[in-house]
């Protein structure tokens, strides 16, 4: 095992220790135009193909951990889907879970608050969806999808917005239950929206799949073999389009899951289409799953939110819930007073990060861009790359608009770009 | 607890050596708790990886007692043909406070490299043969001795020192 495993998050920031037989190195972030957030990405360059991968993280830290522990268990609650900008639903499911279950009032939640809760997941998994293909789109230098795509992203958003007041952080859960409910007259209003949604991602998908210019681009690139992803243990859709069927979903079903009428997607090919054609095709099962929420809520009906005490019983608990981007690991220590002795976060794409690293090995450097995207990270905004010329050892900073016209310049004059 | 343990070692088809495991506590449906004692852990892991073939990790949580420190593993037993998983908290207890020191399980999951790394940066646990042991999140200017996420080190001092390295780096970009 240990000869098979290649050094990760080692490369020093200076590409000093680089492997042998690379010429170039490419230094992305940890701010770059790239990316959202930071994260700092050193690709070692053999011609056009890529010698291996490398990347830093720690840009970021913000405490949350820590945070946790010094507040109470209720204001944690609306401290915990700050871990994510995205996928916010996600994580305070996890948060309400494990407290329900410590404080053991897991029984007591009504089964109107679980299909609330599952409709507010299933919800923020569709806008997720569609905000990645779009931007991977964009990645591809196809913009005609990144803007049709992003248009029609726009019904979700109004639902969720109805819905919860907030169009990406909807806070609907609480220890014990819901916060609000969804009204009949919004479910009414709702339907056909998603009626029209299905449509569209039904559009999408045949893009993807039948547009050559896009399809060329997500083909056979960057291929993850079921075996090489056993090893990196990819989680997610990233694992899912590697032919490893599991989805926290089904594996350990939580809310009401289990009762729900769905498909697990999962593909063998491992390439870049093939995690494109999960996410889509989940995007779809998902606007199935709301609908029949949205049908099944009209005829259940129960308390929305069930009485939680301050202080939590001592104990400790682990919960997983799939996020879009994969499993989301939360595990908690209580200790019987009102705050958390411990709390552990484990978001999904620090898991996903080996295996994108892995798919970089040999492909063209022009691939780098749909293949880092492939996992949809969450990382930031910037606006420099640094090119070092091993041979002469010239240093090159240039910022986004020095970048994009010695590109322009290289194209046009036929000329190499270094 | 032998209920427990048999019905484990019947979902994993393998025999769990009855000297290794300190304590299996059954959460719920397809959820285990398995303590270990340090000196035994790396065994164990070696019997649940190789024989019962469990390849997926989920993460490695550290965890400070009274007294001790606790690291879990956090791995998953997978099912393929039924689409399940069963959770496993391999949760390796009496870690000296002192001098805390857990083998490194690199050898089994690639995943758990950067895992061992965040709980060295946090706690200060040292991961035996763990070839390439340095700092992952903490920010560089971070002193080496102080641990952020022990108990000793409160809300507002991790603050004083955010504040104090920040100062610093302002000041040397001038």
């Amino acid at each position: 095992m240990t000869e098979q495993y290649r050094s990760r998050f080692r490369t020093l920031t200076d590409g000093s220790d680089a492997p042998p037989g690379a010429d170039h190195h490419i230094f992305i972030g940890p701010q770059h135009p790239w990316a959202e957030e930071p994260a700092h990405f050193i690709i070692h360059l053999k011609g056009e193909r890529v010698v291996e991968a490398d990347i830093r993280i720690g840009f970021n830290l913000r405490g949350m951990e820590k945070a946790m522990e010094n507040k109470t268990w209720r204001q944690n609650t609306m401290l915990i889907p700050r871990a994510c900008g995205i996928c916010s639903a996600v994580h305070q499911n996890v948060y309400v879970r494990v407290v329900d279950k410590l404080a053991g009032v897991e029984d007591q939640i009504s089964e109107r608050a679980r299909l609330i809760r599952m409709f507010s997941l299933e919800a923020e998994r569709i806008h997720s969806h569609i905000l990645w293909y779009g931007i991977l789109a964009h990645d591809a230098g196809f913009d005609t999808m990144l803007h049709v795509t992003w248009r029609d992203r726009e019904i979700i958003m109004d639902i969720v917005e109805d819905i919860s007041g907030n169009r990406v952080n909807p806070a609907l859960m609480l220890p014990g239950g819901v916060k609000r409910d969804i009204p009949k007259e919004k479910a009414d209003r709702a339907q056909p929206m998603l009626d029209k949604l299905i449509k569209q991602v039904k559009y999408h998908r045949k893009v993807f799949t039948e547009e050559a210019s896009i399809r060329n681009r997500l083909e056979n690139v960057g291929i993850l073999t079921k075996e090489e992803a056993k090893k990196v243990t990819p989680n997610g859709p990233t694992g899912r389009g590697s032919g490893l069927p599991f989805d926290v979903r089904k594996a350990t079903p939580y809310e009401l899951y289990d009762k729900i009428d769905w498909n697990m997607v999962y593909y063998n090919e491992g390439d870049i289409l093939a995690t494109t054609l999960v996410r889509l095709d989940e995007t779809l099962e998902s606007l199935q799953i709301c609908k029949q929420v949205l049908d099944q809520l009209e005829s259940t009906q129960g308390e929305l939110l069930a009485r939680v005490k301050q202080r939590i019983p001592e104990g400790s608990y682990f919960a997983r819930a799939e996020a879009p981007r994969g499993e989301d690991v939360h595990y908690a220590i209580a200790d019987g007073t009102d705050k958390p002795d411990r709390y552990k976060i484990r978001a999904p794409s620090l898991g996903n990060i080996d295996a994108t690293l892995r798919r970089m090995d040999g492909e063209y450097v022009a691939d780098m861009p749909v293949i880092l995207r492939s996992y949809d990270p969450c990382f930031s905004c910037t606006n420099r790359v640094m090119i070092i010329n091993e041979v002469t050892g010239e240093k090159m900073i240039l910022n986004q608009d020095e970048f994009a016209r010695k590109a322009i310049k290289a194209k046009k004059y036929n000329r190499p770009f270094f | 607890m032998s209920d427990v343990l048999k019905e484990l070692e019947g979902i994993l088809n393998v025999t769990l050596p009855g000297n290794l495991v300190e304590e299996v506590i059954k959460v719920e449906e397809g959820h285990f708790d398995v303590m270990c004692n340090v000196t035994n852990a790396f065994e164990l892991m070696k019997v649940l990886r190789e024989d019962a073939g469990i390849y997926h990790l989920s993460t490695i949580s550290g965890v400070e007692k009274d007294d001790e420190f606790n690291v879990c593993y956090h791995i998953q037993h997978r099912i393929e043909d039924e689409f399940k998983e069963v959770s496993i908290n391999l949760i390796i207890t009496k870690i000296d406070k002192n001098k805390p020191k857990t083998p490194s399980m690199l050898e089994f999951f690639v995943a758990s490299d950067y895992y061992e790394r965040e709980i060295y940066d946090f706690y200060g646990i040292y991961f035996e043969n763990h070839p390439f042991l340095q700092r992952l999140i903490l920010p560089e200017r971070w002193p080496d001795d102080v641990k952020p996420m022990r108990k000793e080190y409160g809300w507002e001092q991790i603050k004083e020192i955010t504040m104090k390295i920040t100062k610093e780096g302002l000041e040397e970009a001038k």
